[in-house]
């Protein structure tokens, strides 16, 4: 007998809920950070001549999300000016305490991206100032260049797999609480990674470089990248749901009540309009060979991931601990942890992203691969 | 200066700088500034340590519990506990179908357990177990993350409206600092609630943990509560993911608008 539908709550309080609409917005961000930098790394550290030439971009992108990204967290606390003592106080819960964590990464890892950048343009700097920089100088900058894209690899994994490390503690929410999380948050950044470079890649080539033109062969090879990101991504999360749901204990009557209300939002939007349909874009040919389609491509999974991330945040947070049935979110619209926050962050980030891309002269060193010497 | 040596001056003063910056955060944690717990707690002040030698919790005898919500507006008042927000509330649950049907009511209090996943996870230290077991928040401390009140399976924290920080129950640490019994276990009619030290085996709670099989609320999230309940149903021992709370498709149905940011879902 179930005893479970023969039960009622006739009276029970609404529990608080700690995380907005911020939070899936900054897992999206150091995602997508992440994968920017892995994809740099592709070029700088394994030496694949086929992404030379947006190394440097991505490199540069990583860079901005993750300047950009903390905000986010910071919005959603609620005495945003106690910040000091997240850097001071309670060093004892630091093996136990994920958030913690995030003291060491979150600076550690923008500042790395920041020297290598900083070591990758050198040349360029020095040109610009009437200075050449010798043979020798070059190659020392190289191998300086692939210790400390060696070095960013782990960090840029852990910075975001610590996030899911955040979530995954939480035993006390089923839908968080998997050993699975660093790694399935890890699978789903390259995928928003991705899938914002097939974005942004040729708005930049298009309008802010010298030649003026999209290299569609390397549209073609990022829709593949994320054809092969997302079965990734789709194994982990099988793994996930059928470990979770099926084979699990008490958590999976909660998980079958959250998947079974969420059917639409979850299985329909995220899995397949998000992740099958752009992976189908990537693996066909004739799909892959269209501008127009990859760029499809790029901004469905990118949206994708960050339902999937809102999804997991909030829907973890939705299901009740000591009350039954779900919980309903609705974010404010103005004020701390709103919409117009994370549309702010959002305008933040393109903010430092045109004066990075100002600063840095990724379009020169973009051009080498795009324009013969005549042509310069 | 040529060009070599203006480079060369210039490391030298990135080079001195950084060895100035090194040494000041070097020499910073012997001025006190970072602490592996928080700066109350490394006063020793008596708040924050408790009664040293003793372990504070509850038995809650539901045989005698009417449901009559006394300790829900003590504790309110008590505490001043803002509007909307509880420290501790009887949530009333009907079991059976009709005609063998039978009401259970289920106070709830923080469990100020033995393995709080509140405690560890808390990045700022400011929330911590007192020696006597009690788990507080120091409101002056905490930055408002939301951690614990995630981490909590027992949903028994709360943000603060006023302070802004989070909040919870302090077992009337207060009161119980003076020799007071908690104010909800000081206005129990049914003499439910019982209060006192597990250390000590003449206390009322020790005895009543001896004569009577006692339990504990999601025993599987490991957190090992300190509020032991005599009687509990195992129906509602889990606390149960049953369809909607019948108050809340009464207030969906008058038209009751959701005002709160997370409010619970109606059909």
């Amino acid at each position: 007998m179930d005893f479970g539908t023969l039960l009622h709550t006739i009276s029970s309080i609404t529990p608080d809920r700690p995380w907005g609409i911020d939070i899936p917005n900054y897992f999206w961000f150091t995602g997508s950070s992440a994968a920017a930098f892995i994809i740099s790394s592709f070029a700088h550290v394994f030496g694949m001549k086929e992404y030379k030439p947006i190394a440097g971009f991505s490199l540069l992108l990583a860079f901005v999300l993750l300047v950009a990204a903390p905000m986010n967290l910071i919005d959603d606390l609620r005495q945003p000016g106690r910040i000091i003592n997240f850097f001071f106080y309670g060093w004892e819960n630091f093996p136990t305490s994920p958030m913690k964590w995030g003291v060491l990464l979150l600076i550690a890892y923008p500042l790395l991206i920041l020297v290598e950048a900083l070591v990758l343009y050198r040349p360029y700097f020095w040109f610009s100032k009437g200075m050449v920089r010798s043979q020798e100088q070059i190659e020392k900058d190289h191998h300086l260049g692939v210790v400390l894209g060696a070095i960013g690899i782990p960090l840029a994994l852990s910075v975001h797999g610590y996030t899911g490390y955040i979530l995954g503690a939480v035993h006390a929410i089923p839908l968080f609480h998997t050993p699975l999380m660093p790694i399935l948050f890890l699978a789903s950044a390259m995928v928003s990674g991705t899938g914002l470079l097939i974005i942004l890649l040729p708005i930049f080539q298009k309008f802010f470089t010298d030649f003026k033109r999209v290299d569609m062969a390397m549209m073609q090879r990022l829709a593949r990248l994320l054809s092969w990101f997302i079965v990734i991504d789709l194994v982990i999360r099988f793994f996930w749901l059928t470990f979770a749901i099926t084979f699990n204990g008490e958590e999976k009557y909660a998980l079958k009540l959250f998947f079974g209300e969420n059917f639409w939002e979850v299985l329909i939007v995220d899995y397949v309009i998000c992740l099958l349909v752009p992976m189908i874009i990537g693996f066909t040919n004739y799909f892959a060979r269209s501008f127009k389609w990859v760029l499809f491509a790029g901004i469905l999974s990118a949206i994708g991931v960050w339902i999937f991330r809102w999804n997991t945040v909030i829907g973890g947070q939705s299901i009740g601990k000591t009350t039954p049935f779900l919980l309903e979110y609705h974010p404010h619209i103005v004020g701390f942890d709103s919409i117009v926050s994370v549309l702010s962050n959002w305008s933040l980030l393109i903010a430092l992203i045109a004066l990075v891309m100002v600063i840095f002269p990724w379009d020169k060193e973009m051009a080498n691969y795009y324009v013969t010497k005549e042509e310069r | 200066m040529d060009e070599k040596e203006l480079q060369q001056s210039r490391r030298g003063f990135v080079k001195k700088t950084t060895a100035l910056i090194g040494a000041a955060v070097l020499t910073a944690p012997s001025a006190n500034a970072i602490s592996l717990t928080n700066p109350g707690r490394e006063r020793g002040d008596a708040r924050y340590i408790g009664q040293e030698g003793k372990r504070f919790g509850m038995v809650i005898d539901l045989r005698k519990c009417v449901g009559c919500q006394a300790c829900t507006s003590a504790c309110k008042s008590e505490n001043r506990v803002p509007k909307e927000k509880f420290r501790t509330y009887v949530p009333e649950y009907e079991l059976g179908t009709y005609p063998n049907v039978h009401k259970a009511f289920l106070p709830q209090l923080c469990n100020h357990c033995a393995e709080p996943s509140c405690v560890s996870v808390c990045p700022t230290g400011a929330t911590f177990a007192r020696k006597d077991g009690i788990v507080v928040v120091d409101s002056e401390v905490c930055w408002g993350c939301g951690y614990c009140i995630n981490a909590c399976p027992y949903d028994k924290r709360y943000f603060n409206p006023i302070t802004n920080v989070a909040d919870k129950c302090t077992l009337c640490a207060h009161r119980v600092d003076h020799g007071l019994l908690p104010a909800c276990v000081e206005s129990c009619v049914g003499g439910a609630r019982v209060f006192g030290d597990f250390n000590d085996p003449h206390s009322a709670v020790s005895k009543l943990l001896s004569s009577f099989p006692t339990t504990v609320l999601k025993p599987a999230s490991g957190t090992k509560p300190r509020v032991f309940y005599i009687a509990l149903s195992g129906e509602i021992q889990g606390l149960p993911y049953s369809p909607n709370v019948l108050d809340d498709m009464a207030r969906k149905i008058d038209g009751m608008p959701t005002t709160r940011e997370w409010s619970t879902k109606g059909e």
